[in-house]
């Protein structure tokens, strides 16, 4: 037989598509009715598309950023000024984790105003909330690594919480800080965490999450019924609007980091008076103002703990009945009650804050 | 979901939406302040644009500095002071590695004036400018302690004769300062920060018209033709037009909007121009408590270099119509005759004018019974060899003789050879040749020296 490279490399064929890990995250088939735009709006896949974009701009910063406290911020301005385009992938870096958070926060939203929550995906739903505070986690130690205005609240008040716990707390902080106040020890710690282990972890978790979508039945779906049978779209289908969906985010994204860079302010200067003055990064201001009325113990962990534990509940509580796969299904009216509670609690502690 | 044709158009749409997103992309990263700034340096003066960032390197801090890709064109500050070496930020502070005008200058020292007493010590004084053995070498805390830095006579005057203190011996200053070392006489140990503490609204008004009005080193001068300067050490050695025009080629300092240096250049050649945009421009009425305005000059707006030959213009704006003066006083220029040490302080904080301001007409031309003190430079004279040095206009070689002053400084610039006195012009470099008293047919009595006295002979008419 004549010797053919084509034939030697037959079994590798990653360029067809039945082959793909992207392609095979999605079944064959999908019930039309969760595969449906105005159902999801995306909001899963704009999640992992906003996390993508911050991990490749990441990855560019690391060739620049050094974690130290003297050369963290002037490394910023050098990739600000004069890296090509170094301006650019740090705003869109910034742009893109912000939008991970709200596109996971509206997601999170929209599984409870669909009852998504339910088993068989009430597993899952417990996962995600994981990836949320991962998140936020994520968020909050990118925070700290610009060594600006901006980094001092996460730096000081951020992590003075460590030390509220009950009897952990000083070792917590040392653990976190590694030291007994933030300084190089603290900023290469927050960029260990953010550069590998929440990267680790968060990647990690989304595979998780995703695959777990797939097994615990794909995306929920009403019940058929005999009025309403089930009707089944390829998956080709769903591909083409989530790839147009992607480009259309990522020209999104692009243009908005083009258009507002995020702001440098001055090197942070941990000893200057009036940390009181200092705003919060927008995703903690809920915290921020709760900790204008409650000890920091319970507006650190004990509120944002309990805030965890009723949405962790969800599941038990609304398990099956009418309702799955429609939004503000009045069946499910507990529950989506108690979210949006919770949602506008936070929503009116943020305005509060960023009002002052 | 789409059919295929519309699926074709939706991914056709969404590709120019993302290759327009690429296009504003590499539009807002060619859109920078900084390749505007050097496009109009290049346009104005007429090189080849060689647009590109600037980066530099100094050799006292190793630390890239990236301030003149803005500040393209902007004069080097002076000979003493390159580039090369400082850099930017030693002395501005600043953030050097950005081109964000934001970013860059956060944490600049004394805004645009690294100079200003507030920063002065941190900015020239270390390492450079103070900290000597030899007190005459800390420029610094001289000027801090200088009348022109305290003002410390004119707060003591006004506060006596207001009631405020109950001698005339001063205790505040436009701030805090203490001086452990007093060599003087009449040298204070410490004056503390002026606030307008007796209630009386005269003081009040004291404080807003002559000390918030422009009065000492450290306040900020009238924005007005003539009255156009910078503060702290700068207020002097940066030279200012009378218009407050820049004149130099920093893209980034608008060349119509008054307020600014005429250029980024120290300086000790200082022309009489630069000390009138404080002193002769008026007078401070203790009745009015109030600064009046001479009127003798056009108004504000039409600044007098522009109506006059520059001879006429000098007789006109160096003292007022009241004034009374002698041909050297309006020839000459200010620090000409006066030395650095009554401009700069000495080291000790004095009471007042009167105990600074020592050099008469008699330290240049003697009295009628004895000529100028003089002295032959030796190495020892450093500081009088350094002055000469840092200003082009003259030169001063060990073996020379001069004029020393009853407090030992030495004027570099009065030579006296082969019997003949010539003083050369520190701002200008022209040559003066001139007589003592002694050998001449003055007949002024030893005991009457002060200027008034030679005045009555001597006075031109204006």
């Amino acid at each position: 037989m004549k010797y053919s490279l084509k034939r030697r490399f037959s079994g590798v064929r990653l360029w067809r598509k039945n082959k793909s890990v992207l392609y095979n995250l999605h079944p064959p088939t999908i019930p039309a009715d969760g595969a449906r735009f105005t159902y999801t709006f995306g909001l899963g896949g704009l999640t992992l598309l906003a996390t993508l974009i911050t991990i490749l701009t990441g990855v560019l910063l690391t060739f620049y950023f050094v974690p130290t406290t003297e050369r963290a911020y002037p490394s910023l301005t050098l990739i600000n000024s004069v890296v090509n385009f170094g301006g650019f992938v740090r705003s869109l870096h910034y742009w893109a984790a912000q939008l991970t958070v709200i596109f996971a926060a509206l997601h999170l939203a929209r599984i409870v105003f669909t009852g998504a929550y339910r088993p068989p995906r009430d597993f899952n739903w417990a996962l995600g909330l994981g990836l949320f505070v991962l998140l936020l986690l994520w968020d909050f130690t990118g925070y700290t690594l610009r060594w600006d205005e901006g980094s001092i609240w996460a730096l000081l008040v951020g992590t003075n919480l460590l030390k509220v716990i009950p009897r952990y707390g000083d070792a917590l902080y040392r653990l976190v800080v590694g030291d007994t106040a933030p300084g190089d020890a603290a900023l290469l710690r927050f960029y260990a965490w953010h550069v590998v282990g929440l990267t680790v972890a968060t990647v990690g978790g989304i595979g998780y999450h995703l695959w777990r979508v797939r097994v615990d039945g794909g995306i929920s779906h009403p019940h058929p019924t005999r009025a309403r049978p089930k009707t089944l779209v390829s998956r080709d289908a769903l591909f083409s609007t989530e790839i147009i969906a992607a480009i259309i985010a990522t020209a999104a994204m692009m243009a908005l980091a083009a258009i507002a860079p995020p702001a440098l302010g001055r090197i942070a200067d941990l000893s200057a008076t009036g940390i009181t003055e200092t705003k919060a990064p927008w995703i903690f201001l809920a915290i921020q103002e709760l900790l204008r009325y409650l000890p920091p113990l319970w507006a650190g962990w004990i509120v944002p703990s309990a805030g965890m534990v009723i949405l962790l509940s969800l599941p038990l509580f609304d398990r099956h009945g009418a309702g799955r796969g429609k939004y503000f299904s009045r069946a499910r009216w507990q529950s989506q009650a108690a979210f949006a509670a919770l949602a506008a609690g936070i929503i009116f502690l943020s305005v509060m804050a960023a009002l002052r | 979901m789409f059919d295929s044709n519309r699926r074709v158009t939706a991914y056709l749409i969404s590709t120019i939406i993302l290759i327009a997103a690429v296009a504003l992309v590499f539009r807002q990263a060619e859109r920078q302040d900084w390749r505007a700034f050097q496009q109009t340096y290049f346009a104005r003066t007429g090189q080849p644009a060689e647009i590109h960032v600037r980066e530099i390197v100094p050799q006292l801090t190793g630390e890239p500095e990236l301030c003149t890709t803005c500040h393209i064109g902007l004069a080097e500050i002076s000979p003493s002071h390159p580039v090369a070496v400082f850099g930017c930020v030693s002395c501005h502070g600043g953030n050097g590695l950005s081109l964000d005008e934001t970013a860059a200058h956060t944490g600049l020292r004394g805004g645009k004036n690294p100079s200003d007493l507030r920063v002065a010590a941190e900015s020239c004084g270390e390492n450079c400018h103070n900290g000597f053995a030899d007190e005459s070498k800390n420029h610094v805390d001289g000027v801090l302690r200088s009348v022109q830095g305290t003002y410390a006579g004119g707060i003591a005057a006004v506060r006596f004769a207001f009631g405020a203190q109950t001698s005339a011996e001063p205790v505040m200053g436009v701030y805090h300062i203490s001086d452990d070392r007093i060599v003087s006489a009449a040298g204070v140990a410490e004056l503390s920060a002026f606030v307008a503490q007796s209630g009386n609204p005269i003081e009040q008004k004291f404080a807003e018209t002559c000390l918030d009005g422009g009065c000492h080193l450290s306040a900020e001068p009238r924005a007005e033709p003539y009255f156009f300067r910078s503060t702290g050490c700068a207020a002097c050695h940066v030279l200012y037009g009378d218009d407050g025009l820049y004149r130099g080629d920093d893209p980034t300092i608008p060349k119509d909007e008054p307020g600014h240096m005429a250029s980024h250049t120290l300086t000790t050649a200082i022309p009489f121009s630069q000390c009138n945009h404080c002193h002769n421009r008026g007078n401070y009425s203790l009745r009015q408590m109030d600064f009046l305005l001479r009127d003798d000059l056009p108004p504000a707006g039409a600044p007098l270099s522009a109506q006059m030959p520059a001879e006429g213009k000098r007789l006109v704006e160096y003292y007022q119509p009241i004034g009374e003066f002698t041909r050297c006083e309006w020839e000459l220029d200010c620090i000409d005759c006066h030395t650095a040490q009554e401009a700069m302080g000495d080291g000790d904080i004095h009471p007042n004018q009167q105990e600074m301001q020592y050099t008469q007409c008699k330290t240049c031309h003697g009295t009628v019974d004895a000529l100028p003190a003089l002295k032959t430079v030796t190495e020892a004279d450093s500081t009088a060899l350094r002055q000469a040095a840092l200003n082009p206009n003259y030169s001063l070689a060990v073996g020379d003789t001069v004029i020393i002053t009853e407090r030992g400084e030495l004027m570099g610039n009065i030579k006296f050879s082969d019997g003949h006195f010539v003083l050369t012009g520190k701002a200008d470099g022209k040559i003066y040749p001139f007589n003592p008293v002694m050998g001449s047919g003055c007949q002024q009595k030893v005991d009457e020296q002060e200027s008034r006295y030679c005045h009555e002979c001597h006075a031109v008419a204006r």
